[in-house]
Formats: C-alpha cells, sequence, structure tokens
C-alpha cells in the first residue's frame, strides 16, 4: 500500500513541473512570465506581461498544455475501460469505430458535403462526434444478442465499421476537387495539439471528468469482470449493464477526445499496460493512476515535438510512438506481466 | 513611370501566350538530355508531340511558344484559354493509358508532383520523361528555354525568359528605393497554416515586391507553422491563399492569440490569387506584381490598384 501512495505522490509530483517545463519552452517566455500571466487573471495588482507574451501563455500555451493532459487522461482511462469491457490486452480506445467514424465525419464536412451547423471552427468537432457516435451505435446493436451484448461480434463489427468509414474517408479525400482541403483534412487526422483553445476544452475536459468519476465507481465491478462474465455475474455483478455504461462512456469520451484534437494513438493502447505493470490490476488504483501517467505523457510528447520544431505544428502522435515504444518494451521485457 | 508597371505585367502574362509560330525543321535526331534530377534522356527532337503532366508546365510550355505541341494536359489545368481544346487525363494518379493513346515525344514532369515511380512506369512504355525542378525564379525562367529547345522554338523561347527575368528586374528596380520593407507572412490555407520554408521562389517573390519573407530561413520546405510562431514573428502583411472573403477578422476568429500580431491590428490580410503564386510558371511575373500591389500600393496608381484586384 505505501508502495501505490508513493506513485501517486509521485505521479502528482511530476506533474507540476511538467506543466511549467511545457509553458516556459523557448526563449520567449519565462516562469516569471508564467506566474504574472496566471496572477493577472485572479488580481489587479499583478500587471500582465508585454502584449504578445500574455497571449502566447494565456491564449495557446495554457489551454494547449490542459487539453494535453485532458486528452491523454482521458484516451488512457477510456483504454483501461475496453480492455476490461472485451477482456483483450490489444483492446483500445478506438476498438469500436469511434475514431474512424469521427475521421470520417469530419472530412465529409471538411471537404463540403456536410453543411456548417453553427461557425465553422464549432461544427467540425461536431461532425466528428456525430460520426464516431454513429459508428459505435452500429456496432453496439449489432453486437446485442437479445438481452445480452457479445464481445466477439463487438469486436469484429468495430473491425468491420472501422475499415468501412476508413474508405468512406478515403473516397471522399480521393474524389475532393480541393487540394488545400485535402491538406488540411490529413493533417487533422493524423492528429494534433496544435488548435486548442479555451472554448474547445470544456466539453473534452468535462466528459474525461465524467468519464473517470464514473469508472472509478464502477472499479470493483471491473476488477470482478475481468475474471470472466459467469464468474463476474456469479459476484452479483449486474454484467450487461456494466458492459452497456463501459460503452457508452468510451463512446463520450473518446468522442469528444477525437474531435477536439483528432486521432491520437498509442496512449489509450500502451498507458494501461504501463500502469498495470507498475501497481497491478486492481481498477480503483489503474484508473487514476492512467489518467494521471497518459495525462503526462501526452504532454511531454507535445512539449518534445515543439521543442525539436519550435515555429511548427509536428503531428504529436508521431511523437508518442517514437518516444513511447522502446520503453514501453524495454518494461514489458523485464517485468512479469499480468493483465488479468 | 507607373502605367510602364502595369504594362510591364501584361507584358508578362498575356504576349507569351500570343500565336503560332512556324513549324520545326524536318529533320529529327535522337539527342541524350540531362533533366533537372540528373537523369539522362534520350528524347527525339524537336518534339512534335507534348505532354504536360502539371498545370504549370503547360503555362511554360506555352510561354516558350510550343503551345501547340501540346497533344495532352491535366484536368487541372485552366490556363492558357488554349488548353480547353487540348485533351486532358487525370494527372493523379497518372493516367497512364490516356497518356500512352497520345503517343507523345516527351512527358514533361516535376518532381514537386511526380514521383520517379511514376518515370519508370513511363520508361516501361517507351516514354521519355523529362524532369523539372523549381526551387528559385531563374528555375522557372531557365525551363522556358529547355522546353524551347526541346520543341525547337528555342529563339522565340529564350526572347520570352528574357523579357520574364526583365519584368521582376524592372519591379526590383522600383522597390529598391522602399526604406521599411514590411514583414510578409506567406500561407496556404487560412485554417491549418501550410507555408513556404527555406528553398523556395515564393520568398524571392515577396523580396521582389520589397518585402522580407518572414518564413525565408525555416529549415524544413513544407512547413505547418504553429499559432505561436505567427505571434512571435509579428509578421506586418499576411498573404495567401485564402477564399477571397478571409481578412483579418475572419483570420482572428481562427487563431484568437493573434490580436497582438501587426497584420491583424492594421488589417493588412490579403487574399491572393493562388495560381500566379503557387504555380511556379511564368505567372509568377504577375504575382510578383500583384504582390507589390498589395504590399506598396503608393507605388503604383490607384486604378493599377483597383484593375489588379
Amino acid at each position: 500500500m505505501p508502495r501505490n501512495i508513493l506513485l501517486f505522490a509521485l505521479a502528482l509530483i511530476v506533474f507540476a513541473p511538467s506543466l511549467l517545463f511545457a509553458l516556459t519552452l523557448g526563449d520567449s517566455v519565462s516562469t516569471a512570465d508564467v506566474a504574472r500571466t496566471i496572477g493577472s487573471r485572479f488580481s489587479d495588482s499583478i500587471a500582465p506581461p508585454g502584449g504578445a507574451t500574455d497571449d502566447i501563455v494565456w491564449l495557446l500555451r495554457i489551454p494547449r498544455s490542459l487539453m494535453a493532459v485532458v486528452c491523454g487522461g482521458g484516451l488512457a482511462i477510456v483504454g483501461v475501460a475496453m480492455q476490461a469491457l472485451v477482456r483483450n490486452p490489444l483492446a483500445e480506445p478506438y476498438i469500436l469505430g469511434i475514431s474512424s467514424g469521427a475521421s470520417a465525419g469530419a472530412s465529409l464536412f471538411f471537404l463540403g458535403l456536410l453543411p456548417p451547423i453553427v461557425s465553422r471552427a464549432a461544427t467540425l468537432p461536431v461532425a466528428a462526434f456525430l460520426g464516431g457516435l454513429l459508428s459505435v451505435t452500429v456496432v453496439y446493436l449489432i453486437a446485442r444478442e437479445g438481452p445480452r451484448l457479445s464481445v466477439a461480434r463487438l469486436l469484429l463489427a468495430g473491425v468491420a465499421i472501422s475499415a468501412l468509414m476508413g474508405s468512406i474517408t478515403s473516397v471522399v479525400t480521393f474524389a475532393s476537387p480541393d487540394p488545400d482541403k485535402i491538406r488540411t483534412v490529413l493533417f487533422w487526422l493524423l492528429g494534433s495539439l496544435g488548435g486548442s483553445r479555451w472554448d474547445l476544452l470544456a466539453v473534452p475536459a468535462a466528459s474525461t471528468l465524467v468519464g473517470g468519476f464514473v469508472l472509478v465507481g464502477f472499479s470493483r465491478q471491473m476488477d470482478a469482470l475481468l475474471t470472466g462474465e459467469e464468474p463476474a455475474r456469479s459476484l452479483g455483478v449486474p454484467v450487461e449493464g456494466l458492459k452497456t455504461i463501459l460503452i457508452l462512456i468510451g463512446a463520450l469520451v473518446t468522442g469528444t477526445l477525437v474531435s477536439a484534437t483528432g486521432v491520437i494513438g498509442f496512449i489509450g493502447l500502451v498507458i494501461p499496460h504501463v500502469v498495470r505493470l507498475l501497481i497491478g490490476v486492481s481498477h480503483s488504483r489503474v484508473i487514476p493512476l492512467s489518467f494521471l501517467l497518459g495525462g503526462a505523457f501526452l504532454l511531454w510528447s507535445d512539449t518534445i515535438a515543439r521543442s525539436i520544431f519550435p515555429s511548427q505544428d509536428l503531428p504529436v502522435g508521431v511523437v508518442t510512438a517514437i518516444f513511447g515504444v522502446p520503453f514501453f518494451l524495454a518494461l514489458l521485457r523485464r517485468s512479469e506481466y499480468r493483465f488479468g | 513611370m507607373r502605367s510602364q508597371l502595369v504594362l510591364a505585367t501584361f507584358l508578362a502574362t498575356s504576349i507569351l501566350f500570343g500565336a503560332c509560330n512556324p513549324t520545326p525543321t524536318n529533320t529529327r535526331t535522337a539527342t541524350q538530355y540531362t533533366d533537372d534530377l540528373g537523369r539522362s534522356v534520350e528524347i527525339v527532337v524537336p518534339v512534335t508531340k507534348m505532354v504536360s503532366l502539371a498545370p504549370n508546365l503547360t503555362e511554360i510550355v506555352f510561354a516558350a511558344g510550343a503551345g501547340d505541341r501540346l497533344s495532352g494536359v491535366t484536368t487541372a489545368d485552366n490556363f492558357p484559354p488554349e488548353v480547353d481544346t487540348i485533351p486532358k487525363f487525370n494527372a493523379v494518379p497518372i493516367d497512364f493509358e490516356a497518356i500512352r493513346t497520345l503517343e507523345p515525344d516527351v512527358v514533361l514532369a516535376t518532381d514537386q508532383v511526380n514521383s520517379p515511380k511514376d518515370a519508370s512506369m513511363f520508361e516501361s512504355l517507351g516514354t521519355p520523361v523529362y524532369f523539372l525542378t523549381f526551387s528559385s525564379l531563374d528555375d522557372i525562367f531557365d525551363a522556358v528555354v529547355t522546353v524551347g529547345s526541346l520543341a525547337g522554338t528555342k529563339r522565340r523561347a529564350s526572347d520570352h525568359s528574357t523579357t520574364l527575368r526583365q519584368a521582376v528586374m524592372d519591379l526590383r528596380d522600383r522597390t529598391r528605393v522602399i526604406e521599411s520593407r514590411p514583414r510578409v507572412l506567406f500561407l496556404i490555407g487560412e485554417d491549418t497554416l501550410f507555408g513556404f520554408g527555406e528553398g523556395s521562389y515564393v520568398h524571392e517573390i515577396i523580396d521582389a515586391a520589397g518585402g522580407i519573407s518572414v518564413s525565408a530561413n525555416e529549415p524544413l520546405a513544407a512547413p505547418v507553422f504553429s499559432d505561436e510562431y505567427v505571434v512571435e514573428q509579428e509578421p506586418d502583411v499576411i498573404v495567401g491563399s485564402f477564399p477571397p472573403d478571409v481578412d483579418a477578422g475572419r483570420l482572428l476568429e481562427l487563431h484568437p492569440a493573434w490580436r497582438t500580431v501587426p497584420a491583424i491590428q492594421k488589417g493588412r490580410v490579403y487574399a491572393i490569387n493562388p495560381d500566379v503564386v503557387l504555380r511556379p510558371g511564368p505567372r509568377v511575373v504577375e504575382g510578383a506584381y500583384r504582390m507589390a500591389l498589395l504590399l506598396h500600393p503608393e507605388l503604383f496608381g490607384d486604378s493599377a490598384v483597383t484593375s489588379s484586384r
């Protein structure tokens, strides 16, 4: 037990300097600038730093860093939920077709085949979210067998819908006459934290927090589910209801995250395993620590991406895999790993 | 003075695409050429049938006085108007069957859009491919001469090439006197910020037009800029291949953090016809003059400003 408390303390201690490092990267922003920028929002006696610096910290870096934490953490906890749902270590947030559905929705909108509902910037996330939701709904309906939900059907339908949605995205992109829009779609598909803004942060943050608390609340039932559906049922777990809740949480959190940042891979698959390697399989510990580790990992990945190419928006998904995979493989090789 | 400058723009663009030229001599010989990628190509010259794989190459062929040798152009071609009468094929991906049917003596390609894989496919079909590369304005003007020498219209092509070069030099002379050059950021697209890094002729266009290209020394050739980059660089003017309705307010809506950027504050955000800047062809000269009109309208008469926009 002290080991777990220590790990949690460590995770929290890692966070503060990570955030500070992300915010002060480069020559233009100092720690004092960050302090004054934030301080001036709460007290009139503190003057904000000069115009551009204040905007860089408050309008760009803070929302971007928070989006990294929310997105990394959210994808990690949905990864935990999906792995518990299908009792398979290869499960990740995108298995139910959410990412490919969101991509199809986004590309249909980008290329003008869906009308802008509100403003253009606000409609893209909506189109992506609806695409993801449609995919999950179809997968869910196909996987239902009477009152029960077949996990095997769920996985297969997810793979099939992903392929279908991927084809739709390709066809739409291929048929588009406008090369500028194609570039924008392709860039979006790679996943980037570049467009993070305060107004785009609220929905993903709220859904991730809600999802996180609900999952922690069901952590004992998820522990039981890992032992198998029949054993879980004999322990009094309402298995079918739990599966539906896990899918709903997965769809809500993944859908809102993908619509905000595009598809960022690797985190949802790997962070839960890393956490289990560190502290075992109990979900009451795995879920919170996955959130912290996933958030910190994406924050660092983005910071690394920004320091390699300071003037550019390098898609962060590129970095997560390059730096994360060797670490994960080393950890996998050294430890005795238990999934369930 | 002012009218001369504007006239030069029209000279550079319209006259070059003028009438046809006499037919080439009857003697045709197989000749070894080395193209811009250093590939060795055997072409029977002067060529009578050419195919262009990109719109800028088509414009270069017309500028070389060899437009009547084009037996095929891409579906993306829209200039000069004569291209409407030439058979068209899909260039992305390349419709090899359609091009084979046209039986061209040479296919003109550019490494901007065509891959070496395409070249080996053409080679297996027995069609020579000549690759052209464009990283400076000189490359574009040289290409006009190169195409002229392939088509047997070299004199005419050289003359046109010289006219184009001269037009750019005239513009440079005109903008040389400007003391405070604005910092210009050129963007492709207003949402995702694609731009040009080092080794692009676009910086030369901005320089000739009397501006300083902000991204001229960015290490990647095709960067995607972050919002932070734009805020830090503080460009005085933002020019881009935007839809015509994009202005400072629209950019601020998409990028709220840009409110301190001088170009946004002064409302100096301009959309420019992408075809005259993004196509490395003869119309880059028109692009340079249009850019100059945007950056320094005071150098030109009021009438010139309105007619150009």
